[in-house]
């Protein structure tokens, strides 16, 4: 949390890049490098897969979104940061917060999301589902665009002005996920209701592939090693709404995605995002780190004297 | 707020319902198949570091531990091919993730590490 309000209070340009600012994430990263070795965690940004959070486990995630924009259009940063519990092995659910700005504007806070995923089924199956709830308190200056549905709409309203255009929409997805021969394939199916809008239902898609670079794991601990790595693709976008379903005016993307397990409980992930019609945004540059805390439902009934 | 509160609400009771006991059955046809590196023990280091990341929080946490550990007879009494389904299946009603993000190799790999641990028992 801490990371975001700090970061969305710098104005503007995406001055963590250069200058002084070098030396933190010089920093951050022999930080990162100190931390004791590997672990699993998808590369996807956008696509959903069937794995849960490990019951009594916490995951905290930051994502950054960088919008490299077509012609007139400024670009962007939106910044998230998750909190992801395992309240039981069918049952994942996570709180978001979120921020943005936009060149030459002041960063913006755009509100926040709770999420439930479901898994109904009780083992592996060669196509495995899972449900997908999630209410969303945000506003039009949203920008990290965690997921893409309907159409998209150049707007050349500043955030400010965005800002106080709420958006309380309701998002329901169903996702479908196999492993087999060593790669995960995901399919996402997304329909979103905007409840401080008529605007019917919005649909998207997300598509996703990806395996690990190397599938035997070596006895020595290393950092580099091929193991810790795992590389994919993901496509996604909208796909209208109810008054105009199909890819006309929607934005679509795909994506190489890159994920790179740096320590017992730390994943780092990377992916350009090029976009493939007019309506989309050239480049969505996506950042992500993931740590994760084991045993933090134990831990806080310790506190409290209970048992998880 | 109201309507997400009960959908969830509803969705999370239906799916308690449904939990019932938990059983956890291998397929024969699974828990005969062989482990194709049985033969191949110096794997055991490999199955021992993704021990560490993925499974001693719950296999190997002293009192605190929320499966059985892995040394043990309950465990060691199972096949290879059983052991092999229950990394890759885990089960939601228990708590067990399922591990089929890990390569099929990893996931034998840990079977190679948990024999080792009987052998080293013995010693």
């Amino acid at each position: 949390m801490k990371i975001v309000f700090n970061y969305i209070s710098l104005k503007s340009e995406f001055v963590f890049f250069y200058g002084d600012h070098m030396k933190i994430v010089c920093a951050l990263v022999l930080l990162i490098l100190a931390l004791p070795l590997a672990a699993q965690e998808t590369p996807y940004f956008v696509t959903y897969d069937h794995h849960m959070e490990e019951v009594g486990n916490l995951e905290i995630s930051t994502q950054s979104t960088i919008g490299f924009q077509r012609q007139s259009q400024p670009n962007f940063l939106g910044q998230l940061a998750e909190f992801e519990y395992g309240i039981a092995g069918w049952w994942t659910s996570s709180i978001y917060l979120e921020g943005a700005t936009q060149t030459d504007q002041a960063a913006v806070f755009t509100g926040f999301r709770l999420e439930n995923r479901f898994k109904p089924l009780k083992s592996e199956h060669s196509i495995n589902p899972l449900l997908y709830f999630e209410f969303e308190d945000i506003n039009e200056a949203t920008r990290i665009k965690k997921e893409v549905v309907g159409h998209a709409e150049p707007s050349d309203e500043t955030l400010s002005e965005l800002r106080g255009e709420k958006a309380r929409e309701l998002e329901a997805k169903l996702i479908l996920s196999s492993n087999v021969k060593n790669w995960n394939i995901s399919e996402n199916f997304i329909v979103e209701k905007d409840l401080t809008q008529d605007e019917g239902y919005e649909f998207g898609y997300a598509l996703g592939v990806y395996r690990p670079l190397s599938t035997l794991a070596t006895g020595k601990d290393c950092r580099f090693c091929r193991e810790n790595f795992a590389a994919g693709v993901e496509a996604y976008g909208g796909l209208g709404s109810t008054d105009q379903f199909g890819f006309t005016d929607t934005a679509q993307y795909v994506a190489p995605v890159l994920s790179w397990n740096i320590g017992n409980n730390s994943t780092l992930k990377i992916s350009p995002g090029f976009g493939l019609t007019e309506n989309s945004s050239r480049v969505l540059l996506r950042i992500g780190y993931t740590y994760e805390v084991n045993g933090f439902g134990r831990m806080i009934a310790h506190v409290f004297g209970g048992h998880q | 707020v109201k309507t997400v509160f009960l959908l969830t609400l509803c969705t999370g009771l239906a799916l308690a319902q449904s939990a019932g006991r938990p059983e956890w059955k291998v397929p024969d046809d699974a828990a005969s198949k062989p482990s194709p590196l049985s033969n191949k023990p110096e794997l055991a280091a490999g199955g021992k570091k993704i021990f560490a990341k993925s499974c001693a929080v719950c296999h190997d946490a002293g009192e605190k531990q929320k499966g059985p550990h892995l040394a043990s007879a309950v465990v060691q009494s199972e096949t290879d091919g059983a052991l092999f389904w229950k990394i890759s299946n885990g089960n939601s009603r228990t708590g067990m993730p399922t591990f089929s993000s890990l390569p099929d190799a990893q996931r034998w790999q840990l079977v190679v590490y948990i024999r080792s641990l009987a052998a080293a028992n013995q010693r």
